[in-house]
Order: C-alpha cells, then sequence, then structure tokens
C-alpha cells in the first residue's frame, strides 16, 4: 500500500481533504470523494484514478 | 442510409455454397466440412445422416453433381465430397440413427413402393411416428438397389437405419388401384416404369399429384436412384402439409445460389489423395476437408477488418446502426453501435468486394453525420484530430502563395497536412522539382477536411471546404498537384471543379534523376486505400521504386484491393485495440521492407518498427526505411518550420521567431516525451497547464517531494502535470489527461 502523500494547496497551504466533487462527461453528472482544498476548492486527481475508475467511467458512458 | 436499407435486400449472406445448392439432399457442406476439418468425424457423420438418411448407399452411388460447381475445379481439383463422406461413415464412433421418444400420431401414411425411395420416405415418417405401411408388389425391398449394389451393403443400412423405428411391410402386395387404399396420405414411388395410377403431378406443389392426398416421386418420375433417395426423404415434408392444413401446396424448394465467388482469392491447395481404390486415411480426410473453401458469400467479413473485428456482416451491422441512430428505447439512448460507427476506416473495400456493390462504409459515414447531428457522437473521439486540423489550417502552418512576378498559376502543389509534418523535406524537395519544370506553380499549405469528413462534423467541414475553394480561385484556378491520395480523394468528393493530379505521376513523366543511389533491395509497394481507383498512380509508383533499383513483390492485397494502414476515418482514439490490431495485420503481410506513398502509412508503420520507406525518400534520397516518425508535437513544429523554410526560400520573408506553446522552459525527458505521444498529449498542452499553474498559482504542493501538480482545461480535455522547478525553467514529472470534466465552481 502506497503511502498517503501530503498535499498541501499553494494558494491556501492548507491540506486537502477528500469532499464531494462534481463531474460531467457527454451530458451525464455524477460526484466523487476526491482530495480539494477546504478554502478554495482546489482539487486533485491523481494519475491512477484519472486512468482507473475515471477512465472506465468516460468508456462506459460512451458505449452507453 | 435508405440507400443502403434497399441495397442490404440483395445481400447474399444467407444464399448456399454452390455443392449445397447442386445437392438433391442439400448438405450443408458449411455444417459438414468444418466438422471433419477438426477431426469430429462423429458429429460430421451425423450432419450426413440427418441429410441423406441412407449414408451407407448414399456414399456408395451418389454421382457428385457437387464436384461439377465445386469452384477449386478451376484452380486446381474440386472437393472430393463423397470420399469425405465415406471418412465420416468409418470413423464415426457410433453409426446407429438416433432413438426418438415421440408420441404415436393418429394418421396412415400408405407407401407404394419398397425401393429406396419408398424406404426414405417410410423412414423419415416412422422416425415421426406415424402409421407408416409399405407395399411391395415383389418379394424383397430395395428396388432398383439389387443392380447397383451387393445386398449385404444396402440390406444392412436399410436394417440399420430402420433399427428404432417401426412401420408395416406388405410384400408380394400390389396394389390395383388406389381406392383400395383407406389412408390419411400416399406416396408412390413404383420405380422407373413403375404404375402412376394415371396420375399426374400438380405443379402448384411439391410432389404433388392431381389427386389429394397422394404424391409422386422417386424414378417413377425420372429422377436418378439418388434424387429418388432424396425425394422419399423430402416429400415428408408435402405430405406432413397436406396432413395439418389439406392444402397439396407446400411450395417446391427451391434449389440454386447467387452467391460469386472472386477467383482471385483462391489460393490453389494440392489435393493429396491415398492410392488407388484406398480409403482416405484421417489426415488425408482432414486436409481434404481444410481445401475446402467453404464457399459463402462472406467476401465483405472476410476482407473487411471492421466486420471480422465484430464478427457482423452487414445486415447486422445496418440494424444496429439504425437503433443507434434512431433508439427505440423511451429515453432515446440505446446507441449500441456508436464505437462501430466509429470504427470504420472508410477504406471503401467492403464495397469494392461485394459482388452486390452494398456499401457499408458508406452507411457508417452518413450515420457518423447523423450522430454528431444529434449530439451523440461522444466528441472525445475526433477532438485530437479536429484540433490537430485547426492547427494547420491557422496562421502557423497554412499558407496559399503564387510565386513571385506570377499573377496565376498552371498548376498549384498541395502537400496535405501529414507529408510536411512527417518530414519537410518531403514538401520542400517536391516543390523545387515541381518549381524546375513549371516555376509559376503556386503553393498551398492545409488540410483537405478529412478530419471533419470522417468527425461528421458538416458545418466545420463545409468552412475548409469553401476556404480551399476561394484559395484555389484567388490562384487563378490552377491544376492541383497532390502528394496524399486522400487529399486528391477528398477534392474528388467535394471540389470537382478543380482538376488533380498525382505528384508521382508527375514525377514519373518528367523524369528525376533518383538521387544517384540504386537500393538494390527487395521491397513491396503498399498502396494507400484511398488510391484503390487509381491504376495509373499504382504503375507510376512501381515505376519510380523499379527506376531506384527495387526488386519489387506483390503484398497479397495491393492495387483495388488495397487496405487501410488504419489511418482512415482516424479511428484510433476510439477504438485503440482495433487500430493496433489493422497495424500488426498490415505489418505482417511480408517481411520486406515497405514502400508507402502516403505519409500517415509510411509513419504508422515505421512506429511500429516495420522498415518503410516513403516513395520521396527514394526518389530524393531523403530517409532510410528505417527512420522513426515525428511525435505529435513534433509533427506540429514541423509544420511551423516547413511554412517558415519556404517563405524563406521562396519569398524571402523571415518571419520572426519561432514560438510554439508557452515561453515557459520545460524539460521533459525522451520516456515522458513517449508517453504523452502514445497518450496523444501535446508537450505545447502540457507547457500551458504549468504556464496556467505557475501564473495563477493553482497547484497542489507536495510536501514531501516539494513537487507540484495542477490542471487545466484545454478544449474539452483535462490535463494533468506533475513537475518541479529546475534551472531556468522547471522539469515535467509526469503528465496525463481525462475526458471527464471537473464540475469546480
Amino acid at each position: 500500500m502506497k503511502e498517503k502523500k501530503k498535499l498541501i494547496c499553494n494558494r491556501c497551504r492548507v491540506e486537502l481533504k477528500a469532499q464531494k466533487t462534481y463531474f460531467e462527461y457527454l451530458g451525464h453528472s455524477f460526484h466523487a470523494d476526491i482530495p480539494r482544498c477546504p478554502e478554495c476548492g482546489e482539487v486533485y486527481i491523481p494519475e491512477d484514478l484519472a486512468k482507473g475508475r475515471i477512465a472506465e467511467v468516460e468508456m462506459q458512458l460512451e458505449d452507453k | 442510409m435508405e440507400k443502403f436499407k434497399e441495397s442490404i435486400k440483395t445481400c447474399l449472406q444467407h444464399e448456399p455454397a454452390f455443392c449445397t445448392a447442386a445437392c438433391p439432399f442439400g448438405l450443408d457442406i458449411r455444417d459438414f466440412i468444418p466438422k471433419l476439418q477438426r477431426g469430429a468425424f462423429n458429429a460430421a457423420y451425423r450432419t450426413y445422416l440427418n441429410a441423406v438418411g441412407f449414408p451407407g448407399i448414399v456414399s456408395q452411388i451418389c454421382h457428385e453433381p457437387c464436384k461439377e460447381v465445386c469452384p477449386r475445379r478451376f484452380k486446381d481439383q474440386a472437393i472430393a465430397v463423397r470420399h469425405l463422406e465415406k471418412s465420416a461413415i468409418d470413423y464415426a464412433r457410433n453409426l446407429n440413427p438416433n432413438s426418438y421418444n415421440i408420441p404415436p400420431k393418429n394418421k396412415k401414411i400408405a407407401v407404394i413402393g419398397a425401393g429406396i425411395s419408398g424406404l426414405g420416405c417410410a423412414l423419415r415418417l416412422a422416425s415421426k411416428k406415424y402409421d407408416v405401411t409399405v407395399f411391395e408388389k415383389s418379394d424383397r425391398i430395395g428396388g432398383h438397389l439389387w443392380d447397383l449394389l451387393p445386398p449385404e451393403v444396402f440390406l444392412a443400412e436399410i436394417e440399420r437405419q430402420f433399427i428404432y423405428e417401426e412401420y408395416t411391410l406388405l410384400l408380394n402386395t400390389e396394389i390395383k388401384s388406389l381406392d383400395q387404399l383407406d389412408f390419411d396420405a400416399v406416396y408412390i414411388a413404383t420405380g422407373k416404369g413403375g404404375a402412376d395410377f394415371g396420375l399426374k403431378y400438380d405443379p402448384n406443389g411439391a410432389y404433388a399429384s392431381t389427386r389429394p392426398g397422394v404424391f409422386l416421386g422417386g424414378e417413377l418420375c425420372g429422377r436418378n436412384i439418388i434424387e429418388a433417395i432424396a425425394d422419399g426423404l423430402n416429400v415428408t415434408k408435402a405430405i406432413e402439409w397436406y396432413i395439418k392444413t389439406g392444402g397439396m401446396n407446400q411450395p417446391p424448394e427451391q434449389r440454386g445460389t447467387k452467391i460469386k465467388l472472386n477467383p482471385d482469392f483462391i489460393t490453389p491447395v494440392e489435393q493429396v489423395l491415398p492410392g488407388e481404390g484406398e480409403p482416405f486415411t484421417q489426415d488425408h480426410a482432414v486436409n481434404e476437408a481444410k481445401r475446402c473453401l467453404l464457399c459463402a458469400c462472406d467476401a465483405c467479413v472476410r476482407h473487411c477488418d471492421l466486420m471480422r473485428y465484430y464478427g457482423k456482416f452487414p445486415k447486422r451491422i445496418g440494424e444496429e446502426v439504425e437503433i443507434t441512430v434512431r433508439p427505440g428505447t423511451l429515453d432515446g439512448d440505446g446507441t449500441v453501435a456508436t464505437r462501430l460507427i466509429s470504427t470504420c476506416n472508410h477504406c471503401g473495400l467492403c464495397k469494392e468486394v461485394c459482388p452486390q456493390d452494398i456499401d457499408t462504409g458508406d452507411l457508417l459515414l452518413q450515420s457518423h453525420r447523423a450522430m454528431r447531428q444529434k449530439g451523440a457522437m461522444p466528441w472525445a473521439f475526433h477532438d485530437f484530430w479536429l484540433r490537430d486540423m485547426e492547427f494547420t489550417n491557422s496562421d502557423e502552418a497554412a499558407l496559399c502563395r503564387l510565386p513571385e512576378g506570377y499573377s496565376k498559376s498552371e498548376y498549384v502543389f498541395f502537400p496535405g497536412c501529414q507529408l510536411g509534418a512527417s518530414d519537410p523535406r518531403y514538401v520542400i524537395e517536391s516543390y523545387r522539382f515541381l518549381l524546375g519544370h513549371h516555376p509559376d506553380t503556386a503553393l498551398m499549405l492545409g488540410c483537405c477536411g478529412a478530419p471533419a469528413e470522417w468527425a461528421g462534423e458538416g458545418p466545420i467541414h463545409d468552412d475548409v471546404i469553401e476556404r480551399l475553394r476561394k484559395d484555389w480561385i484567388s490562384l487563378g484556378k490552377p491544376i492541383a498537384v497532390f502528394a496524399c491520395p486522400t487529399c486528391y480523394q477528398m477534392f474528388g468528393k467535394y471540389l470537382r471543379e478543380v482538376q488533380g493530379v498525382f505528384l508521382y505521376n508527375l514525377i514519373s513523366e518528367l523524369g528525376v534523376s533518383t538521387a544517384g543511389k540504386t537500393y538494390g533491395e527487395t521491397a513491396s509497394v503498399f498502396d494507400p486505400c484511398t488510391s484503390r481507383h487509381e491504376p495509373e498512380l499504382h504503375q507510376a509508383i512501381r515505376k519510380l521504386a523499379e527506376q531506384s533499383g527495387f526488386s519489387l513483390e506483390r503484398l497479397p492485397y495491393d492495387g483495388k484491393y488495397a487496405r487501410c494502414c488504419s489511418w482512415g476515418g482516424q479511428v484510433s482514439v476510439a477504438n485503440p485495440p482495433y487500430a493496433r490490431e489493422v497495424v500488426k495485420v498490415r505489418i505482417a503481410q511480408s517481411d520486406n521492407p515497405y514502400i508507402a506513398y502516403c505519409a500517415n502509412c509510411r509513419d504508422i508503420f515505421a512506429s511500429a518498427g516495420k522498415q518503410c520507406y516513403h516513395i520521396l525518400d527514394v526518389i530524393f534520397g531523403i530517409n532510410g526505411a528505417g527512420r522513426k516518425p515525428p511525435t505529435l508535437t513534433g509533427r506540429r513544429y514541423n509544420r511551423i518550420v516547413l511554412k517558415r523554410k519556404l517563405l524563406e526560400e521562396y519569398w524571402k520573408e523571415k518571419p520572426e521567431d519561432m514560438q510554439m506553446g508557452s515561453k515557459i522552459k520545460l524539460y521533459i525527458s525522451p520516456e515522458l516525451k513517449r508517453k504523452l505521444n502514445d497518450e496523444m498529449i501535446l508537450e505545447t498542452d502540457i507547457e500551458k497547464v504549468v504556464e496556467h499553474c505557475e501564473t495563477s498559482g493553482r497547484k497542489i504542493v507536495d510536501a514531501d517531494s516539494n513537487s507540484f501538480s495542477g490542471h487545466l482545461l484545454i478544449g474539452n480535455m483535462t490535463y494533468w502535470v506533475e513537475y518541479h522547478s529546475k534551472d531556468d525553467g522547471y522539469e515535467l514529472l509526469n503528465a496525463y489527461s481525462h475526458r471527464m470534466k471537473i464540475e469546480e465552481e
């Protein structure tokens, strides 16, 4: 198990926390908990999420 | 799409093989042979048994009408089907028929004549548990077979096939008048010259006589012995129809087939037979079965990558496309074929090989456009290439000029977007050549609009075409010289007023001293699919290659049967595994280096490790066959360089210093560059993301490694970067993208 990175928002200097975030693709909207700055809302999506679950959902929506 | 609906009605997908159509039993060769091919003799025997009723007799005396129609008879030898049938019997585990547990039917059938036709009828009906009585005037069964086969052969076979069936046999019982019979139906099979009870054929029904409930067949009706057996088996359908409906109008079975087979695709395979009079061994049978072409009208599925990949015939594709474009679901989103529609290379081979000219590719192009119009086609499938086209046609890369001192031109060189992207020298050297012969030759750098056509983007495509038309008019309506067969095709379709010629035909006509290099290699010309109907171009390319010292060997698919390199339709985003598969198959066609004359074919094959020249490499001695193509970013850079160099050389203009992307300095390792290229991420876009993070401060700090992450939406795509500071700029650590949009506000 990879050690959890300590991620800090550059502008607000606070640590990111998992927060409900909305996504949109091909007219469909849904949400997931991803690291976000509690102050300004800056988001972080790691590569394994982008290429894993996100890519999977993209593919499902394209074939829907 | 309406045109397709009409043409698909003529599809021959379900027509039988030639031999099946000629076989009195209609033996389904496409069921029988594959079983033998895999050595499943027992399964093959069951198929044969079901078709002919008495395998042990038919396999001995069949006159083999199948051999007269086998398409192999012209190439090598017709398939020895009867030997294969014997092998199925010889090597089957169990020769006995099936025993069916069916309740008896309360119907009585009389069969007059215990020859093999009458017994065939009795066998079929008895197995369906009708009450069958066979009347025979002589004291033995078998009729004409006594003259053809040893009795121990056919009597044993008859006994075996009736092993589970019951029927009444009345020997020495001559029927003088049908009135003496009290039966639900009668089959008269009294043999050649036998009694017909004064009945005539009724042409309105299969085996029907003019008397209701009475049927005629076999040698009595002038049939040969094999046809007589088939009659006995087949008449049972008409009898059952009569019993169920009272009608004598069971339609006669239509024989024949409409399939056509292109002999170009039949490869001769020598027949290996056992010694005279010896039976086939199992190996003989399997090998002979493997020679069978399993004739079917399936040229589309065999030759079209898309249909083979999906395992679907045009009719099925048509149905799936229909419900995708016009979904019947309540929420209107049952888009089952979206990805299939976006996987067509639009190479035109499906129509070329179809004997009925069914154009499935055109259906997919039209439906792509329809899907785009209603916003149902995922934008991601074509976004990258539409942006690429936009770049090509932007001020950074596009150009439309007459040479200095000319107000109109006879020719204009239109190299297309990817030739200069692959290597600017292809365009520079070609233009130099053209100017050497025609100093008034103008130049148009830009895109022909193919990416918009393939993306189904009607309005964008219209804009590109309009601009091209205006540019061409501004040059004095010159003859366009094309280096790219796709551009030639697109102009032919949408700018018909523009007369076009191929660069290579001109070079071949005008002559060129081929860079002084003699290759002395054996190579194969890879014709691009868009050159399909350009035989003169095919010849010109071969002539130029041979002049340079190449010995040429043909590829299995070339000329009018050229296949797409995978670029057509720009399908690699919508269906990456399909595109990879296509490339793999193309480069495996021959070990020879290829000579391509489409920059995309050349670069795609070279990327996959295939030795491949562009014909301009050969003509002007530009590159070797092993040159790795530039990355997608490099291809954009090359187009800027090309414009700049041409402006400098021919118009004495020195544009301002070239600037691609942002002003920041970003270091990217070669491995990372490869990754970006594989994921279709432009380095220029990545620079924009880093610049955005730095100027806005919107970035995430990884406290442990002191590196930064950030993202930016460019067009529709969201790009992510991981980087840190380095010297006077930044070093990229990673980058990736996704299509899904983050709702940030």
